[in-house]
């Protein structure tokens, strides 16, 4: 199994989310967060943002499925602008569901 | 050292803490998020007992068709529940024994009691001292 943590614009989670239902990957967990990348936040004339706004979408797949939601979210997030954001993949070893106690997704 | 991810209800957080303290591991860092499952975040009623009933009947009332949402059979908007997502790391070898004793806590049976994932952590770093690794989480 894979986490995926995904960085994208606030406004287009609505729609990287409706596409993972879509896609058949409804579960998903989601924060707002807020960072900044390579080109240090934002510059709109004398004022700096140093920190934009984000949503954090943690998702956790088998790991077959990985390169799919990947690519989904790539797809919808995606506007070609600067600070579109970031996908990370990480391993969990073990995912448990608290209502059956069972060790699986 | 394992990370255990738990996304649990809001109302059991109390509980789930009072547990971690007794079993000698009260560190934990705890956000807010929301969430959804495999049902879409559509039973909220069910799912979360302190979601106020005004709520839900708006929940219930939302599915509004949209091109995508016809499409794809689909309502409108997705759907969330707040949801407490709790952050622990811990030595390998209590991964199993906390695992237990939070689905333990927080199961009630009914769907929306949440998730427990444990991922690997190849670091750690206690910033006041200096200390790494085993010696930073105890």
């Amino acid at each position: 199994m894979k986490m995926i943590r995904a960085f994208i614009r606030p406004e287009k989670e609505q729609e990287v989310v409706l596409a993972l239902e879509g896609a058949g990957f409804p579960s998903l967990t989601k924060m707002p967060v807020f960072g900044r990348g390579k080109q240090k936040g934002l510059q709109v004339g004398p004022v700096h943002y140093d920190e934009l706004p984000k949503t954090l979408i943690m998702t956790v797949v088998d790991d077959p499925d990985v390169s799919k939601v990947v690519g989904l979210i790539q797809d919808k997030a995606k506007t070609g602008f600067i600070g579109d954001g970031k996908v990370f993949i990480s391993p969990v070893d073990a995912a448990y569901t608290v209502r059956t106690g069972e060790a699986k997704l | 050292m394992k990370e255990i991810t738990a996304i649990i209800r809001r109302d059991k957080l109390p509980e789930t803490k009072r547990v971690l303290e007794e079993l000698g591991y009260p560190s934990l860092t705890i956000q807010s998020v929301e969430g959804r499952g495999k049902q879409k975040g559509a039973m909220c009623a069910e799912m979360d007992s302190e979601m106020p009933d005004s709520f839900c009947t708006a929940v219930k009332l939302k599915p509004t068709p949209s091109a995508y949402a016809i499409e794809h059979t689909l309502p409108k908007i997705a759907l969330y529940v707040p949801k407490r997502l709790l952050t622990i790391v811990v030595p390998d070898d209590v991964v199993s024994k906390l695992v237990k004793s939070i689905i333990k806590v927080n199961q009630t049976g009914k769907a929306g009691d949440g998730k427990i994932f444990v991922s690997p952590i190849e670091g750690a770093l206690r910033v006041r001292t200096g200390e790494h690794d085993g010696e930073a989480i105890t």
